[in-house]
């Protein structure tokens, strides 16, 4: 068999089934190189895979299920670049953990990478669904990999949350099936400018779960909890290994499907602003990273609300550049994490001094996000910050969508390195990471820098190729847009010099920060115990009637049966032979008389 | 890895070029702990947005109508946006922190019921 026959054959597999696949070996590795094998080799065999891919739109490996058909596999240009985003960051997440021997959270992780990437590639909705709910089932082992009693709650939470979005969106996707007559992908929707999205009708009802269910996964405003709660509490790896699928697969289904919908402009808006006074009052480094997320996947939510080839390529592209430089920032906190056992600024500050290729792995990271331009951030949030200028209707958005570029340098561009690497010397001296660690971060800032300096490679894998090359070619790099983002990124970082030179700056302070969880976590069990109250006093009064009772009977068995009872008593001899005729006669009159 | 400071020796932020600080960092960070760092970084930027500015009422700037195309927007937009979110931290913080703990009781006073 030539090389060639194999990759046509492998050509013919989703992706995602090679990285699930090599979770088994990583279930069982426990040598170092066997691991490295299932932990880099699976992302690479997908990568290759995705490097041949099957003629774009062509459903391959169909089959029949119940009636109905179903493909595993239909690539596109759209989930291509979501693909590509996932093997990368399966790939560098396997690099980052290759330190830590824990074959749960090893086999968990890929099986995790491996549904998503399963997911985007899936040409049903069916499978699309599995896939999704694997993803979900194996990121909450990452949560209680931990081991701690704060992360098995806050896996329970997070699973529970999860599950409800889960049953939605399964939910819908049945009820709308049904109602198509079908679950493939292609026969729902038609393609436009070339493209399959924005499938799913909203009149119909199964259309609103799937949207409430992708919503949930999404983090939108309100549902947005499950982030913030569950990453802060992963290992350091977990936190890397969580932090690019969840909520992108989201975005992917909502390209996919509500590609165009105004309501998600509106949400997308929110979600960008909200997150950043969030974070601004958090003083756990993890958690500030979970809240950027959220306001990061608002950026992505919005474009997939305007719903051009301009901004769906913009949502494309942040959503695999967001992969890579916020599975960076949390490398380095999670090497922080590593070496001090805590991500909380209060007890951070001066760690440049011992580990200055995670603070410039940090910092380029933080350069990225915050969209400095010839950095990954830049190159991706572009396309959506052009994509709303230009909208008609959108300058209040465009407004919004500004406001939260100025708040994502001060949570990510600024707080993160400032208070973990800078600030205040807190005396503490950890060791440098350790090399797969160093190898996962200086490999995701090359990308970064990649992405942000020379993007024509980045840009060619576009959902929308054409629009992207024509916008690389005439806006990316025009001088107006280059001096407008400095500007705006010039007077923000003066601003914050400004602040902290008249002692302005809020200082980090330990504490939680309310925010809507305060709903299930508080408001609803006080509720609930309050309404119980009232149920409960005659609950009391039966259960010390029914403990009397029985105590009642308990003591009155003792006086009979126990030692020293009514019937293990000593009688004589002649009494027992009276009883027993007195017994035996009335045994003869009952049955004589019966 | 935390080091343990010996007895007798006085406390406060070590020196420059402790015994264990990387020499990577002494070469690219050291300059930064400068006292005068601070002042001379902030009129660098503000120089730097001047410049901009300059540089967009010069070059850019095209008469068009709408307050995102007036020069500066950009850099007056960023510095408000910013200093907005920053100073909303005091009232919301005193309004919305809590205790470490607030999540692991049933009184909502941390401590009051463990």
């Amino acid at each position: 068999m030539t090389v060639d026959r194999l990759i046509d054959i492998l050509a013919t597999i989703n992706p995602g089934f090679f990285v699930i696949a090599a979770a088994l070996l990583a279930a069982v590795a426990k040598d170092v190189v066997l691991r490295a094998i299932a932990l880099i080799g699976g992302p690479a065999i997908a990568l290759v895979v995705l490097l041949y891919p099957p003629v774009a739109g062509i459903e391959v490996s169909k089959q029949t299920f119940l009636g109905y058909s179903l493909a595993f596999y239909r690539p596109d240009s759209l989930s291509l670049i979501f693909g590509f985003g996932f093997v990368l960051a399966a790939a560098l997440g396997g690099i980052y953990s290759l330190h830590r021997r824990d074959r749960m959270q090893d086999a968990a992780g890929l099986v995790y990478a491996g549904s998503a990437m399963g997911a985007v590639f899936a040409g049903d909705m069916i499978s699309l669904v599995v896939f999704a709910e694997l993803a979900t089932i194996t990121s909450a082992v990452l949560v209680f990999a931990t081991r701690t009693a704060p992360a098995y709650r806050a896996g329970l939470r997070y699973l529970a949350i999860q599950m409800i979005a889960g049953l939605m969106l399964t939910a819908g996707v049945a009820m709308y099936g049904v109602a198509q007559g079908t679950f493939l992908l292609a026969e729902l929707g038609g393609l436009w400018n070339g493209v399959l999205v924005g499938i799913f009708d909203l009149s119909q009802p199964g259309a609103l779960l799937i949207l409430g269910g992708i919503g949930v996964k999404a983090a939108f405003p309100l549902v947005h909890n499950w982030l913030t709660d569950a990453y802060p509490n992963t290992t350091e790896t977990g936190g890397v290994v969580m932090s690019p699928y969840t909520t992108t697969l989201a975005v992917y289904v909502l390209a996919r499907g509500f590609a165009g919908l105004e309501w998600l402009v509106w949400i997308g808006a929110i979600m960008t602003v909200y997150p950043v006074f969030f974070a601004v009052m958090e003083n756990d480094l993890k958690k500030v990273l979970a809240y950027s997320t959220n306001n990061q996947i608002g950026f992505m939510v919005c474009a997939v609300g305007i719903g051009t080839p301009l901004a769906l390529n913009g949502a494309a592209a942040h959503a695999v550049a967001h992969m890579i430089f916020k599975g960076l920032l949390f490398m380095a906190m999670g090497a922080v994490q590593m070496r001090l056992g805590t991500t909380k600024a209060t007890d951070l500050g001066g760690l440049h001094r011992t580990m200055p290729y995670t603070t410039i792995a940090c910092l380029i990271g933080a350069a990225s996000i915050s969209a400095l331009p010839f950095f990954a951030g830049y190159s991706s949030k572009a396309m959506i910050m052009t994509a709303a200028e230009g909208g008609p209707g959108l300058f209040v958005i465009w407004l919004m969508l500004l406001f939260a570029s100025a708040g994502v340098l001060e949570h990510s561009g600024i707080k993160i390195p400032f208070f973990a690497f800078f600030s205040h010397d807190s005396g503490k001296r950890p060791q440098e990471a350790p090399f797969n660690m160093l190898l996962a971060m200086g490999l995701s800032a090359v990308i970064c820098m990649s992405i942000g300096m020379s993007p024509h490679w980045f840009y060619q894998l576009m959902p929308f190729r054409d629009q992207a090359l024509e916008y690389l070619a005439l806006d990316l790099f025009s001088p107006s847009h280059i001096v407008q983002q400095l500007e705006l990124l010039c007077f923000a970082v003066l601003a914050f010099m400004v602040l902290k030179w008249l002692k302005l700056y809020p200082a980090e302070r330990p504490g939680v920060i309310l925010d809507a969880e305060w709903l299930w976590r508080k408001a609803l069990p006080s509720l609930g115990r309050s309404l119980a109250r009232p149920a409960s006093a005659p609950g009391r009064a039966i259960s010390a009637l029914s403990n009397s009772t029985v105590a009642r009977v308990v003591a009155l068995a003792r006086n009979v049966f126990a030692t020293g009872g009514v019937v293990s008593r000593k009688v004589p001899l002649a009494a027992t032979a009276v009883w027993t005729l007195a017994i035996l006669g009335l045994v003869v009159a009952v049955s004589l008389f019966s | 890895m935390i080091e343990k400071k010996p007895k007798g020796e006085p406390q406060g932020p070590p020196k420059l070029g402790d015994p264990g600080e990387h020499p990577l960092s002494v070469l690219l960070f050291s300059w930064m702990r400068s006292t005068l760092f601070f002042r001379i970084l902030m009129a660098l930027l503000a120089a730097l947005g001047v410049f901009l500015i300059a540089y967009e009422i010069v070059f850019l700037y095209r008469g068009h109508s709408g307050i995102e195309n007036l020069p500066g927007f950009f850099g007056v937009f960023g510095f408000i946006a910013f200093g907005l979110a920053v100073l909303s931290g005091w009232p919301l913080g005193k309004l919305m922190r809590r205790p470490e703990d607030y999540y692991d009781t049933t009184s909502g006073e941390a401590g009051d019921d463990r």
